[in-house]
């Protein structure tokens, strides 16, 4: 039963939410950036 | 009254223990050393035991308790790799989601500390606060090392988010200035490469290490063009479809075997060109990513000293190479470069805080005391352990240990020395270690095979008297911790007749007055020993030189292959009893195998102890 609502959690909530956020901005940001001159995040005081 | 902080690393790998006074480290240990479980992630309350009795304490008299990690930023890392990776990943999702999401689970490690270490039942326990994985690796880096500023440097697998983090160290105060974020890791890369070339993920990766001087770089263009983007800056970006960490289940897929030419290979299966091949690319590239980032790190911060830390600063090779590139003046490692030192470095930063301040400084010392911060154990204990079980042992006078002992050295046996406060981090460095005379060709394959039980391409490694290091080694500055590798000498290499011989038919030919400490490429991971954090040692080096002229040991640590290094007496006439070792020099004790009672086991050691 457990892995069944993992089942529906993972492809009615987790999936969509990936896809959309992949719409906007890859969570992960894996994508390489042949214009970027860095991969450096600045530091501020705050993390998200 | 000393203002005290425990540090606490524990449920990923390497749990550790470690208890701050007035921000010096008193004490730290890994909790494998006392369960034998060879890099044990579970709480670790022995050590914490040990921490406390150490100091004499209870909870009642600690300020602060500190995790070196952030649970819930960690989750937020977890929950954006599942969706990241959805739809693809519903195993991964189904095993690890529930743990996460449970009352008591790991979103909430902090107070699952907090509850194990009540349990103990040695008073009251602060709340525990959490400090950031990177954060404790920085400041376990930054503030034990010798150096009122610095530029500091982690790079490891992963901690919540960030995987490499570029800091500037001033006094009591660590500033970051920038970081690299899950899942672009270098450690993750070295850890594929790892599992690819079939050894342990977080234990196997210095095999791997180790493998490189025997192949050739031949891969290194190909994992540059389809694995890895990197920035001059030494910034990088991982192309995430060629690895499979993301799903969860495995480092590396269908995709590494398409790029490398084949499946991965077995973990007991021979060892092929492919691998020493592999292993030197991944190497290569490792080094180029961290000379990079090293320069970076002087620009960007204007320091002339360097702290490094993280699982990726064990890599010793590359730590040579940024020294040898004169980027620096000098480069200071911190001991427990991984997560056990997270928990020295969580505590460290909490000291920080409540306004211990760094009174070392401007001695030209660490505070790390030689990083000899375990239990130690009396002649009173040791002898009433020999006398409980009948060992036949000699009782030494103070002066005459080093004297004994190098005599048997000179003479070509091999020495188990058991001495003082136990390391902490996963070198030995002469309080529990394997000693042998680096001078006999056939040191390097007796110590593989009769003591350590592993691996024949395997080198060992040196430890040298500080004075004379020059005259073995081109290393440009001390090396008290074993983390730093460089070439042997020119003046103590020896012509290489061409031989054609390539793999580990390399590791015949002679190379150098030194040959069971130099490896296939003329290079070792040098132990520097002054005399100051650990006198028997050096009085032992000295008492060797004086004999031999030769002021270099093999040191390595006193284990068989798999098992986490001895703590104990017993554990330590056990390692003796079950391998090759000639002669064990206990505190003031002097044990001849050749006079101990015949050895005999109810089962076979050799099955239980899980290979690494």
């Amino acid at each position: 039963m457990r892995t069944f609502l993992l089942f529906l959690l993972y492809h009615l909530v987790v999936t969509p939410a990936g896809l959309l956020a992949r719409l906007v901005r890859d969570p992960l940001s894996r994508r390489a950036d042949a214009n970027a001159t860095t991969y450096w995040i600045p530091s501020d005081r705050r993390h998200r | 009254m000393s203002d005290l902080v425990l540090g606490i690393s524990a449920f990923y790998h390497d749990s550790a223990a470690a208890l701050v006074a007035d921000g010096v480290a008193v004490a730290a240990a890994q909790e494998e050393r006392f369960t034998r479980k060879r890099h044990d992630a579970a709480f670790p309350s022995r050590a914490v035991q040990y921490c406390l009795d150490e100091a004499g304490v209870s909870f009642d008299d600690v300020s602060a308790v500190a995790y070196y990690e952030d649970p819930r930023l960690k989750f937020r890392r977890v929950l954006a790799t599942f969706a990241g990776a959805a739809p693809t990943a519903f195993p991964f999702f189904r095993d690890a989601f529930p743990s996460w999401l449970a009352r008591n689970g790991k979103r909430h490690t902090d107070r699952t500390v907090r509850r194990e270490l009540q349990k103990l039942g040695r008073g009251r326990v602060p709340v525990v606060s959490v400090r950031r994985h990177h954060e404790s690796h920085a400041a376990s880096a930054f503030f034990p090392s010798p150096y009122e500023s610095a530029a500091v440097l982690c790079v490891d697998g992963v901690g919540e988010w960030a995987t490499t983090t570029l800091w500037h160290g001033r006094g009591t105060e660590l500033t970051p200035l920038a970081e690299l974020r899950f899942p672009h890791s270098l450690g993750m890369l070295y850890s594929a490469f790892t599992y690819f070339c079939g050894f342990k993920v977080d234990s196997g990766e210095y095999k791997l290490m180790g493998l490189a001087p025997y192949g050739r770089p031949r891969y290194a263009d190909l994992i540059r063009d389809a694995l890895i983007d990197i920035k001059p800056d030494g910034t990088f970006r991982l192309d995430l479809r060629r690895f499979e960490y993301l799903r969860g289940q495995t480092m590396t897929g269908s995709a590494f075997e398409k790029l490398f030419d084949g499946p991965r290979r077995d973990p007991e299966g021979d060892l092929t060109e492919r691998e020493f091949d592999l292993a030197a690319s991944v190497q290569q590239v490792t080094e180029e990513v961290m000379l990079r980032l090293a320069r970076t790190a002087r620009d960007r911060t204007g320091e002339s000293t360097l702290c490094l830390a993280g699982g990726v600063a064990l890599n010793c090779v590359a730590n040579g190479k940024i020294i040898d590139a004169g980027i620096f003046d000098e480069v200071w490692v911190q001991p427990a470069a991984g997560d056990a030192g997270g928990a020295l470095g969580a505590a460290q930063a909490v000291a920080m805080e409540r306004g211990a301040s760094r009174d070392h400084l401007g001695t030209g010392r660490d505070a790390m005391s030689g990083s000899l911060l375990g239990p130690a154990y009396d002649d009173d204990e040791i002898g009433a352990y020999l006398t409980a079980n009948g060992i036949p042992h000699r009782r030494l006078d103070n002066g005459q240990l080093a004297e004994q002992v190098a005599e048997r050295l000179a003479d070509g046996k091999i020495v188990g020395w058991f001495q003082g406060r136990m390391e902490f981090g996963p070198r030995a460095l002469g309080a529990r270690s394997i000693l042998g005379d680096p001078r006999d060709p056939r040191m390097q394959s007796a110590m593989n095979l009769k003591i350590k039980f592993r691996e024949s391409f395997r080198p060992f490694a040196p430890a040298v008297l500080a004075e004379d290091a020059k005259d073995y080694f081109d290393l440009r500055q001390e090396s008290p911790y074993m983390l730093v590798v460089a070439r042997v000498a020119a003046a103590q290499q020896l012509e290489i007749p061409e031989s054609g011989a390539t793999g580990l038919d390399l590791l015949r030919v002679r190379r150098s007055t030194i040959p069971a400490v130099t490896h296939v490429d003329q290079s070792a991971r040098v132990q520097t020993v002054d005399g100051r954090s650990n006198p028997p040692y050096h009085r032992l080096l000295a008492a060797f030189k004086a004999r031999t002229g030769c002021p270099v040991l093999v040191n390595t640590s006193f284990n068989v292959r798999g098992e986490p290094i001895v703590r104990s007496p017993e554990e330590a006439y056990v390692c003796f009893m079950r391998t090759d070792i000639d002669v064990l020099a206990i505190g003031g004790f002097l044990l001849e195998k050749s006079e101990q009672p015949a050895w005999s086991e109810q089962s076979d050691w050799r099955t239980e102890i899980p290979l690494d």
